[in-house]
């Protein structure tokens, strides 16, 4: 086995083959953000400060130019013999196998592939669910934080809102989430354990997005990320399948009850919260119940589940099983497993107290709207957005994005912008 | 009936027609809930576009919204007409509905005049007007009964200390 290479720039995961591309609009189109041009016809352009890595346009491409490349994507098994290696794993893996094979089989497999350790998320995600109620509790008594509580955990959500819903970073509770909990405690075990160091720790995140990455990379709660790296699930699927086969050990690794373990479908985080909680997911109604979140319409709400990927994280980029199925899968180990939370409420409570689950304050890219422009940014901006509008009313809004911007009010934003020039729109002339 | 009120730190000063502005006008159709909330997400999405900060965003979108609402809800057809200046957001209702009968009573919380249909919807929890004027900075409501309301609300950018 070789050592993994680190995550390396770009940041942004996703690709676009040039050979397959025929330059049709429809990533462009689909793009929530509308980091997307197609210039010339040809090429498609992505702007990395307005990608959040939702994965859209790949899901979108009839072609299938559109992909996500990750470090470790070719490699057989991502472990180091140098290096101690843990590994924490989305419940999405959970569900990509067939009747039969049971969580910790999974676990023990991913042991026997030669991760020193394995941590089970399924029980922090337990844990989690306690530590919300906690937190939930204590600002509906003190009054002092804005409702609905919006979930941290689809890194995708908080991207999306942190670039076109900055007002809402606010209703993100500052805890940590159980991925990175995980990673965080599996150092110090090891550290405990062997006595090494914690930079000699690799924490490695099976994911079955690659959102995930890039909320390694560029963390927004927490000044850095205890994971290491993310690994996707189809990249390892069949080395873990290998190594499942005959597992005859008898050692327990999964702890948690049905709850932990519904987290990677769509409903399965609020399964556990014992409040007044929606789920939603897609990406277009998550953008969509954002708006009415922004709007205080939802204020009697106690906590919102968003998953951008339909169904949940079972139906992220980079899992192997159908989506319908998995969800089949997960529903019945959940009955097996019981409908109930296993962890202990004092237990986590002492942990909430001493503080166990809070992360830092928000950390904000630099180049980002949080920022208070100054008197004169707003002025030129306001008379922006004049030139834009008179611009705009030239255009004959057919929205047709032959011009290579998705729609004709971006398409004007960008020539004012500098970006494009009103020669560009094909439709201007015959329609005058 | 009118009814002015005002945080305090604002002036109600006429706009000066010099500044820099911008003026966008939204029309808004009474009873028609499919597109109830479009001019309060625009007017939301051209803020943010000038990037103004993101408390000021949400507290002309909270405003935006329930007005819009009550203009769906009980004011028949009317307009909305956004200003912005750099420190400074306006946004002045003008419906031809049938007027609030008693303005003190509608700015108190928990009253509402909203039908069984309304509340059936989730709306009329008597939170709108006292809503806007948590949010907003200054507020004139000038209405009649049979003449149709027309509500001004001012917020401005505060300055962080």
């Amino acid at each position: 086995m070789t050592e993994p290479k680190p995550l390396q720039e770009p940041i942004h995961y996703v690709h676009v083959d040039k050979k397959i591309c025929n330059g049709c609009v429809l990533c462009m189109k689909a793009c929530p953000t509308k980091a997307i041009r197609v210039k010339e016809g040809r090429e498609v352009q992505i702007d990395d400060a307005k990608c959040i890595d939702c994965g859209e346009c790949m899901r979108i491409c009839p072609r299938n130019a559109i992909s996500a490349v990750m470090g470790t994507n070719e490699k057989e098994g991502p472990v180091s013999k140098d290096l101690f290696n843990a590994v924490s794993a989305s419940t999405a893996l959970y569900a990509q196998f067939e009747t039969g094979i049971l969580p910790n089989d999974i676990l023990l497999g991913l042991k026997r592939m030669g991760f020193n350790y394995v941590h089970d998320q399924t029980y922090t995600n337990e844990m989690f669910n306690v530590a919300i109620e906690l937190f939930i509790k204590e600002h509906r008594e003190k009054d002092d934080t804005f409702f609905p509580l919006i979930s941290p955990i689809c890194p995708v959500v908080v991207r999306l809102i942190a670039h076109r819903f900055p007002s809402l970073l606010k209703n993100i509770p500052p805890l940590i989430t159980p991925r990175e909990i995980v990673a965080r405690e599996s150092k110090q075990r090891l550290v405990t354990r062997y006595g090494c160091r914690e930079e000699d720790i690799k924490v490695v995140h099976i994911t079955p997005c690659p959102s995930k990455m890039i909320c390694i990379k560029e963390p927004i709660f927490q000044e850095r990320s205890y994971l290491d790296e993310a690994v996707a699930i189809s990249s390892i699927y069949e080395t873990l399948k290998k190594n499942i086969q005959n597992v005859d050990e008898d050692i327990v690794l999964h702890h948690a009850g049905g709850i932990g373990l519904g987290w990677g479908m769509s409903g399965g985080e609020i399964a556990g919260l014992d409040l007044n909680c929606l789920s939603i997911s897609g990406l277009q109604e998550t953008i969509r119940y954002l708006e009415k979140v922004e709007m205080g319409i939802l204020s009697h709400i106690d906590y919102i589940e968003f998953r951008t990927c339909d169904v949940g994280c079972l139906g992220g980029p980079y899992t192997v099983a159908d989506k319908y199925q998995a969800r089949h899968n997960l529903r019945k180990l959940i009955r097996m497993f019981g409908e109930e939370k296993r962890v202990k409420y004092e237990y986590v409570k002492k942990l909430y107290d001493k503080g166990w689950f809070h992360g830092a304050d928000p950390i904000l890219p630099t180049n980002s709207p949080f920022k208070r422009s100054s008197l004169s940014d707003i002025s030129a901006a306001i008379e922006k957005q004049n030139e834009v509008q008179q611009i705009l009313e030239c255009l004959p809004r057919k929205e047709c994005g032959a011009c290579g911007s998705p729609d004709c009010q971006t398409f004007a934003e960008d020539v004012v912008a500098g970006k494009a020039t009103v020669d560009g729109c094909i439709l201007r002339g015959s329609m005058a | 009936m009118y009814v002015v009120w005002n945080q305090g730190y604002i002036n109600l000063e006429p706009m000066a027609n010099n500044m820099t502005n911008l003026k966008r006008q939204f029309e808004i159709k009474a009873r028609d809930f499919v597109r109830a909330g479009e001019a309060s997400i625009e007017v939301q999405s051209i803020l943010k576009k000038i990037g103004f900060d993101a408390d000021c965003v949400r507290r002309v979108a909270v405003c935006a919204y329930e007005a819009e609402m009550n203009v769906v809800m009980h004011g028949g057809d009317g307009m909305l007409v956004l200003t912005v200046e750099p420190r400074k957001i306006v946004l002045d209702f003008k419906d031809e509905g049938p007027g609030i009968e008693n303005v003190e009573l509608a700015l108190q919380e928990g009253y509402s005049t909203a039908t069984s249909e309304y509340r059936e919807m989730g709306f009329g929890a008597g939170m709108g007007l006292p809503n806007i004027k948590k949010n907003a900075d200054s507020l004139e409501i000038h209405s009649d009964k049979g003449k149709g309301t027309q509500l001004k609300i001012s917020i401005t950018v505060r300055e962080v200390s």
